[in-house]
């Protein structure tokens, strides 16, 4: 039992980085633009397969490159397709909620078929740090890809906190989307703004993409489950909020390790389904969600 | 006059830069080599449609003589494609299940803006209800039995769907029914025992006589869109494009945008049982992979798109291209190419022609009789 | 009589206080002003009387009914309309529809309700906009935009109309025939509380003024003596010197 516990403390540790990770660009998308970007678990299937081609040998051979190399150039290049993504499509149509919303799902899908023309449908496994530590006091055991991931995703959101409160551009976006027209009044450059946002949103999905993967599995269909996620995150944690995002990830991150570890695996996924119904009855505006002063 | 104009809104709502620029280019073209055979056409057929906007007009909108002879040419073709398409009747019947979908999407997500990823999951109820009635419970089941509680159980699931989410604004509606999706279909593999897994249930054709199959799908069809057509055109399909507008205007008028946003999704569910019975029996079977993936509720979505959402004969229009594309024109090109062109192809609508191909082609028409209002 | 009362309503945003403890009654036929400053808490105590926002603490009542919790549409169908500081109609329908819209039964049987287009022609007919009927209301001027707000509220059939700033952008003949209308507004029977950072145009139109600042009651009384009182005068020195003459 003592064990039991140990490991849920451990094992949700690990998996709400991640989880947190999925949902921080989510949420700052859509708050400096107002647009729920359904496209984001492809940036997040992205960053595994980017990863995925320039580590292994077996899909591009040419290149080979070590884990050190590919980690940071694969944030890059899903970062980069975030922003193209970005300044594209959704600048030329963003000021239809609607049109947006659906031209990204539609993204999203497309990304999915390209993704099983170039890899077809077979799930890829790849290691990004590999080994597990046996964790003899607590009696659980701990992957190192896990282990890398925690320190991954604090490593990111410390950087992230570092950009939005210390550096002009960083402010800028927080500016933005505390709010908008306060921000353009006081000669912040928005839609600037918005692509650097994009950027940043999807270099963070470009690491949880890595890290999924490497977890589980690179396969055509792993976009889903994490659009999913950081939908329940963002809603239970105050949609725009980062802070109640991470705040959000956690809780939905042990909600379902607990219910995996003590009900069992089956009813894990239905778990953040509860919490996303309670949540919706009784703090429809989340955790962190605020109301807004018209005057 | 302005009843015409009315009619041309009716029709089509919300106008874009991209799409304005090519509607003008479009009827700058007409204009030349169009109008040449049009206008006297239009100056033909105007007659036979002034009666019918004397005696239908005021139910289904008004019409010019040529959109009215779109109408007609549509309507015929669909009634006697056995006569001409004998080769293509199974991807016509697919077409026309298909269209109660996207009609059925489009009423409650198209008009009101509160988009549904889920109606893959609705369609999934009724398909999987009359599985699981002949499966579990006696496979002799009469249709009379089977299609209307396949119909109740999905408008029961979809108020369930609903009304916590439909409570409020924004995103949160469109949350739920993309997380119902997923659990439906995680449901149909946790309960592997009942539902067969991803085998599915095997359901009974309706007949093995296609053309008899066919007239079983599209006469249930041409009821859901003149339905929803006339429901679309009344002042319910006023106020639920005014919440998808301006839902504070909504309020302020003295107006419950709950209440009609839970009657959208009534209106929408109905058909979505409907379809989802039609379906199975099309089909053979249920299974989660036909019904219930989110990629189909997707597809709704695209032939809404493709027709020109809010207009529910758009949709119509759209599925049969959607599924003509899919299962005729582009299957040369191989599965993941096939698909991705089609996805492309929905992507340049929404951003160059976000109202619709076939609301293009109606206002086209429209214009060609448009002189004499 | 007291068609409207306002009992103690406070509304906070997080640890800021809008509306602070602020007790007013509207009588039936009358106009009422509702001055202050710019954030001052006027547009807040209408959208809480509206139920756009959840009041913080107090009561509002119409009618002798208690209103506090009921839900926006259900004030409107209780008598009350509020013609708010934006326009916002909707782009894709006429002015007519825009107009019909507020007409209809909040009913989802009602498949052919609303009003007819003679009454609907007559609700615009009170604010000169007959003749735009069949326009797109993104082709209107300003002042016809603001016209069509009015229009739509008048649409409800209110007991009590609540204007928010209705003389904003507007020049001085459009003022004073706008303040005519809602003069003939009054003798139809509809009592009115109106809105207005700026007292001049306001002084002839209204019977009394309840002056807000920083979400209190700060005066209230006749309108010539609210303009002489000082403690109005230093409030509004503050921000606006010339708003008070």
């Amino acid at each position: 039992m003592l064990g039991d516990i140990a490991s849920v403390i451990v094992d949700g540790a690990l998996i709400s980085a991640v989880y947190a990770l999925i949902a921080i660009g989510f949420t700052m998308v859509f708050g400096v633009g107002g647009v729920l970007n359904l496209a984001h678990g492809a940036l997040i299937m992205a960053g595994a397969y980017t990863y995925l081609s320039l580590v292994s040998d077996s899909i591009l051979a040419s290149v080979t490159l070590h884990p050190i190399v590919a980690f940071p150039l694969t944030v890059v290049i899903v970062g980069l397709i975030s922003y193209g993504l970005y300044v594209v499509l959704v600048r030329t149509i963003e000021e239809n909620v609607v049109i947006t919303f659906l031209a990204t799902i539609v993204v999203a899908i497309a990304f999915t078929e390209l993704v099983t023309l170039v890899f077809h449908a077979q799930p890829y496994q790849y290691s990004v740090v590999p080994g597990v530590l046996q964790v003899q006091a607590l009696g659980t055991r701990i992957l190192y890809v896990e282990l890398a991931a925690f320190v991954a995703s604090w490593g990111a959101m410390g950087l992230l906190w570092y950009y939005v409160t210390k550096t002009d551009s960083g402010r800028s976006i927080r500016a933005t989307s505390m709010s908008e027209r306060g921000a353009m009044l006081t000669g912040v450059d928005v839609p600037g703004v918005r692509a650097r946002t994009w950027l940043v949103a999807g270099g963070l999905a470009g690491i949880a993409g890595v890290f999924l993967g490497g977890i589980g599995a690179a396969e055509p269909t792993m976009w889903l489950e994490p659009l999913a996620l950081a939908f329940i995150i963002v809603v239970v944690g105050g949609i725009g909020s980062i802070k109640g995002s991470v705040a959000a990830a956690y809780i939905v991150g042990y909600l379902q390790t607990a219910t995996g570890q003590f009900l069992g695996q089956s009813v894990r996924g239905i778990m953040s389904l509860v919490v996303l119904v309670v949540v919706l009855l009784v703090l429809p505006q989340g955790l962190y969600g605020t109301e807004f002063v018209h005057e | 006059m302005s009843d015409r104009e009315q009619t041309g809104r009716g029709i089509g709502r919300l106008t874009g830069r991209a799409e304005s620029v090519l509607r003008d280019t479009l009827l700058a073209q007409g204009a030349g080599v169009v109008g040449a055979v049009g206008r006297p056409a239009e100056r033909l057929l105007w007659p036979v449609a002034e009666r019918y906007n004397r005696r239908l007009g005021e139910r289904f909108g008004e019409v010019t003589g040529l959109q009215l002879l779109l109408l007609v040419v549509a309507f015929g073709g669909l009634v006697t494609a056995p006569l001409w398409g004998q080769d293509y009747l199974r991807p016509l019947t697919l077409g026309a299940v298909w269209a109660v979908f996207a009609m059925g999407w489009d009423i409650q997500s198209g008009y009101t803006g509160y988009i549904s990823f889920g109606h893959s999951a609705l369609s999934g109820a009724a398909g999987y209800t009359t599985g699981l009635l002949v499966l579990h419970l006696n496979p002799e089941l009469s249709l009379f039995v089977t299609v209307p509680l396949s119909i109740l159980v999905t408008t029961a699931l979809g108020l369930a769907i609903a009304v916590p989410s439909l409570r409020l604004r924004g995103p949160y509606f469109s949350l739920v029914t993309f997380v119902t999706v997923l659990l439906f279909y995680r449901l149909t593999k946790a309960l592997s025992e009942w539902t067969n897994g991803l085998r599915g249930i095997r359901v009974d054709v309706f007949t093995y006589d296609l053309t008899l199959q066919y007239y079983m799908v599209v006469v249930p069809m041409l009821a859901v869109a003149a339905t929803l057509t006339y429901v679309g055109r009344s002042d319910i399909g006023t106020v639920l494009i005014a919440i998808r507008e301006n839902e504070d205007a909504v309020s302020a008028a003295g107006l419950d945008p709950t209440k009609f946003k839970l009657w959208s999704f009534v209106l929408s569910a109905v058909p979505m049982g409907i379809g989802g019975v039609l379906l199975a029996h099309v089909n053979a079977g249920v299974d989660p992979q036909t019904f219930v993936i989110v990629d189909n509720s997707i597809q709704m979505i695209a032939m809404a798109v493709i027709g020109g959402m809010s207009s529910i004969l758009g949709p119509l229009g759209g599925a049969f291209l959607f599924v003509g594309l899919r299962d005729v024109f582009l299957v040369g090109l191989g599965e993941e190419l096939r698909w991705l062109a089609l996805w492309l192809l929905v992507l340049l609508v929404l951003v160059f022609a976000r109202d619709g191909l076939f609301r293009l082609l109606w206002r086209a028409l429209g214009a060609l009789g448009g002189d004499r209002r | 009589m007291t068609l409207l009362s306002v009992e103690d309503l406070t509304k906070q945003f997080g640890g800021l206080v809008a509306v602070d403890d602020l007790s007013f009654g509207v009588e039936s036929g009358e106009i009422l002003g509702l001055i202050g400053p710019n954030g001052s808490g006027k547009t807040t105590v209408f959208n809480c009387i509206m139920s756009i926002y959840q009041v913080t603490g107090g009561t509002v009542r119409f009618d002798g009914t208690d209103i506090t919790d009921d839900k926006t549409h259900e004030i409107v169908n209780r008598g009350l309309s509020r013609v708010s500081q934006e326009s916002n109609p909707i782009g894709s329908m006429t002015v007519r529809e825009n107009i019909e819209l507020f007409t209809f039964p909040n009913s989802i049987r009602s498949f052919d309700g609303g009003a007819s287009d003679k009454a609907i022609a007559s609700y615009a007919a009170q604010v000169d906009i007959e003749d735009a009927l069949n326009d797109d209301p993104g082709s209107l001027p300003h002042a016809d935009v603001r016209r069509l707000e009015i229009a739509k509220a008048l649409a409800t059939e209110p007991d009590l109309l609540l204007l928010d700033e209705p003389f904003a952008g507007l020049n001085q003949t459009e003022v004073r025939r706008l303040s005519e209308q809602f003069e003939s507004f009054r003798e139809q029977g509809i009592t009115m509380v109106v809105v207005d950072h700026n007292m001049r145009g306001l002084m002839d139109l209204v019977d009394r003024v309840v002056v807000l600042h920083n979400g209190q009651k700060l005066a209230s009384g006749d309108p010539a003596d609210i303009v002489g009182d000082e403690r109005v005068q230093d409030a509004y020195l503050a921000g606006e010197v010339s708003a008070v003459q």
